[in-house]
């Protein structure tokens, strides 16, 4: 009972805000990809670069805001090199994503070694992180005030956008016209609904997002560059996106359960489990929910066969009949 | 008579083929117009022209009097044509209003404004009697249906003169029916229809006019009513050409296929085959008629071994065949026809050789040890293109250099020469013009009076009228009925493919 107490309380909600904010901002904006039925394997590319380039500008610029603007530029880079080979030459998604991850693996890496001359991290040389937001009055608030205030700026960016995003698929022009992409191409094409721009701008929103969620990596949740430093997040965000369909409340559950993982993971590292085993947790929970999620959808399968064949068994007797008796009457 | 349409000698060419020449057509306001011709013959070309997709070499089109230049689908919609393509163009997790206002959304500050767009949806519904649920889900819904949010989406453009490319090809006889009621109440309203059809039927029962295109050019534009069905066919084809029923001799044997209660799933796991049970003898045609869709293509799938059975026997002449292999069966005597002849029927990259040679490489004569005997190939390959009048340059013509009706003669002479009993014809004249399908149906019937066992699966009645000596109807993977060739009653197939059994069968089916 007392470890479930020190493992469970207010702060871990606020630790599993902290953790959803990162993978929420990435899986958002490759929501925008699958919905215009790109499937797109590079998020975790483009979050690193979003990552590292958000912590050169700030070094250079002295200002972190310049820094998430200089990230989100690299993301975009990357984004709309992935659009041109994939949507102007119909690269493979799969290998143009798989090759711009390696890409921007290999290039964060050394590009720190010419410029710091070091491998592994990048922290000091004057870098500052995004400042977080005291909300005004929370006192009044008790728990709640505890848990709603004290982030950077793009955790509330991040939560702010499903709501944002539920609206845009539903309400808005260039939503609707990404579902219809995605969906039914030539649909879109008979509407004179150009497929190509379409799937440029959705690439290149998910290019921004990926990049806040990678500033907001270096410079929100930590203050620093480390080498791969997105950890398989975008890839996490992938499989969350697979199961999702791309829908932004789906995506904000699937999150959370990730991001309550990887918070729980780091408090039972305090209890002494090796913290191997439990680094690993956030990845298996994820993927045992999502399994579980998957395996859910294949009952129904089965419940729509028994009951087609039920229906099938009740007219059977009288259909077959008539069919029957005049074979039987021909000798 | 005031004109909608005027086209004046149009000649669309592509490379060194001439798709339309010096075609004149005049459509009359507040006419339904048919326009009918032998695939191939420039009707699709002519209507593409028409709608903006495709810019005519020479000629002119004058609309409402007034010429116009129509480089595109949006000039041609501003000028108020409208066209309902054969596939329809829906996305299925959108809402009918959605679909309908797809591309010209309703907005009201900057957001699309779904109340308003369910109501234009249900005004122009009832305005033209099209009935629909304007905040439905288009994935739930029928074929019928799904036609009407089409014609819906070129009202709501603001079209009167429509359009329409085959649009029975899908539909029921009863959905036709209403359709042509609906197309009857544009011209009321003093809107202008043409249409595209092969059904000739339909031509003489909706048309006011029709004009008929043979090889790219304009033979003839009449009054409907002037002309008879089989005026219609020499026009078409050029020359006579009979629809009725084949004269035939019953001359019925043994039972060679016995269908037992067989059950089989689709590609979706769901049930596709439920319970069917039939039999076919020597020297008869078992027609199965009924829409796409309804456990034809699966049921064609199970008996030639490409797709498993889930429950019930397979016999052929006594012998149980029910979970052998493709191989296997046609190794026991049945040839088929598969519906899709570019998937399942031929090699298109192969030549008409070898083609002919599929299925049969390791049995003497034609082969020897293991290696083909060429010599005698090619005389066989002569002999039958001769024989099956297959029009080609030569036997080592690439499949897919031929037209889809002698592409389809290389399927039926190589399944037609084997040592079959029982033959499995799928869709043999899908696509095929009247001259091919002419004779077509005459192979076919020579093998009935050969004495060969055939199931002929047809989504086209009048084929199965012309051909078959019984007909089941199938409908949701059942078979509902069984009517005699010579007694037909469309109303009755009507009926029973539409899941409906009448009276004098049953009375308490029709909800499956």
């Amino acid at each position: 009972m007392e470890v479930l107490e020190r493992l469970l309380n207010i702060s871990l909600v606020v630790a599993t805000i902290r953790t959803t904010a990162p993978i929420l901002l990435v899986a958002l904006g490759g929501s925008f990809t699958t919905k215009a039925g790109i499937f797109n394997i590079g998020l975790e590319g483009q979050m690193l670069v979003g990552a590292f380039f958000a912590v050169i500008g700030t070094i250079a610029t002295g200002s972190p805001w310049l820094g998430v603007l200089c990230g989100v530029a690299a993301a975009l880079t990357l984004a709309l090199i992935f659009a041109l080979l994939v949507v102007s030459f119909k690269a493979n998604e799969v290998v143009v994503g798989l090759a711009l991850n390696i890409l921007a693996g290999g290039l964060t890496v050394s590009l720190m070694k010419a410029i710091f001359g070091t491998r592994g991290s990048i922290f000091g040389h004057g870098l500052v992180g995004l400042p977080a937001l005291r909300l005004p009055n929370v006192k009044d608030f008790g728990w709640f005030g505890q848990i709603i205030s004290g982030y950077t700026p793009l955790v509330y960016a991040a939560f702010l956008l499903v709501p944002v995003l539920i609206l845009f698929y539903n309400r808005t022009r260039l939503g609707l016209y990404i579902r219809v992409v995605g969906e039914k191409p030539e649909a879109a094409e008979a509407l004179g609904i150009s497929i190509t721009r379409i799937r440029y701008v959705s690439s290149l929103l998910c290019g921004l997002l990926a990049g806040l969620a990678g500033a907001h990596l270096a410079l929100g949740y930590t203050t620093m560059f480390t080498e791969n430093m997105s950890s398989g997040r975008g890839f996490m965000a992938v499989a969350i996106l697979i199961f999702s369909n791309g829908d932004p409340l789906k995506i904000l559950l699937g999150c959370l359960l990730f991001g309550f993982s990887d918070a729980l993971s780091l408090r039972l590292q305090t209890l002494g489990i090796s913290s191997y085993l439990v680094l690993a947790v956030p990845y298996l929970v994820a993927l045992i929910a999502l399994f579980a999620l998957s395996y859910r959808s294949r009952p129904r399968v089965i419940q729509e066969t028994l009951a087609s064949m039920g229906r099938a068994l009740s007219v059977k007797s009288n259909t077959i009949q008539p069919a029957a008796a005049t074979d039987a009457s021909k000798p | 008579m005031p004109l909608a349409i005027e086209l004046k000698s149009i000649t669309k060419r592509f490379g060194a083929f001439v798709a339309n020449e010096d075609v004149n057509l005049a459509v009359e306001s507040g006419k339904i117009h048919a326009i009918i011709g032998e695939n191939g013959a420039g009707k699709t070309t002519l209507m593409n022209v028409l709608f903006g997709l495709l810019q005519p070499d020479e000629g002119e089109i004058w609309i409402d009097g007034e010429k116009k230049n129509l480089p595109n689908p949006a000039a041609a919609i501003a000028a108020g044509i409208g066209m309902v393509h054969q596939h329809f163009k829906l996305v299925p997790s959108l809402t009918v209003a959605e679909n309908v206002f797809l591309g010209m959304e309703i907005r009201k500050g900057g957001l699309i404004d779904h109340a308003a767009q369910i109501r234009r949806t249900a005004e122009l519904s009832r305005q033209f009697g099209l009935q629909v649920d304007p905040t439905e889900r288009v994935g739930l819904l029928s074929v019928g249906i799904e036609q009407r949010i089409e014609i819906l989406k070129v009202l709501a453009r603001g079209a009167r003169i429509i359009i329409l490319d085959e649009p029975t090809a899908v539909l029921t006889p009863q959905e036709s029916r209403e359709l042509f009621q609906t197309l009857r109440g544009f011209v009321a309203q003093g809107m202008t229809v043409i249409f595209i059809s092969h059904h000739l039927e339909e031509v003489m029962e909706v048309s006011d006019n029709v004009s008929v295109l043979r090889l790219g050019k304009n033979v003839a534009t009449r009054p409907t009513a002037e002309l008879t069905k089989s005026d219609l066919v020499q026009l078409m084809v050029g020359r006579l050409v009979s629809f009725d029923r084949l004269p035939r001799v019953a001359s019925v044997g043994k039972t060679v296929l016995e269908v037992e209660d067989l059950w089989a799933r689709d590609d979706r796991r769901l049930p596709a085959l439920r319970g069917v049970s039939f039999g076919v003898r020597a020297g008869e045609i078992v027609g199965i008629a009924g829409v796409a869709g309804n456990g034809q293509t699966e049921l064609a799938e199970v008996l030639s071994g490409l797709r498993p059975s889930s429950h019930g026997s397979i016999q052929l002449n006594g012998r149980t065949i029910t979970g052998a292999s493709a191989r296997e069966i046609r190794a026991a005597g049945v040839g088929h026809v598969p519906g899709d002849r570019l998937v399942r029927g031929v090699d298109r990259n192969a030549s008409i050789s070898m083609n002919l040679l599929m299925g049969r490489q390791d049995q003497s004569p034609w082969s020897k040890h293991g290696i083909i005997n060429r010599a005698y190939l090619l005389e066989q390959t002569q002999a039958l293109i001769k024989r099956f009048d297959i029009r080609a340059r030569g036997p080592e013509s690439t499949a897919k250099s031929l037209s889809g009706g002698n592409i389809q003669k290389i399927v039926l002479a190589r399944e037609f020469t084997g040592d079959a009993d029982c033959l499995l014809i799928d869709q043999p004249t899908r696509g095929v013009d009247i001259g091919a399908q002419e004779s077509i149906h005459g192979e076919i019937m020579r093998q009935r009076d050969a004495g060969k066992a055939i199931l002929l699966i047809s989504v086209q009645l009048d084929e199965l009228i012309r051909l078959a000596d019984r007909i089941l109807v199938m409908f949701g993977g059942t078979i509902m009925g069984e009517i005699p060739g010579d007694r037909v009653d469309e109303e009755e197939i009507g009926m029973l493919m539409a899941g409906v059994v009448p009276e004098a069968h049953s009375n308490t089916v029709g909800a499956a």
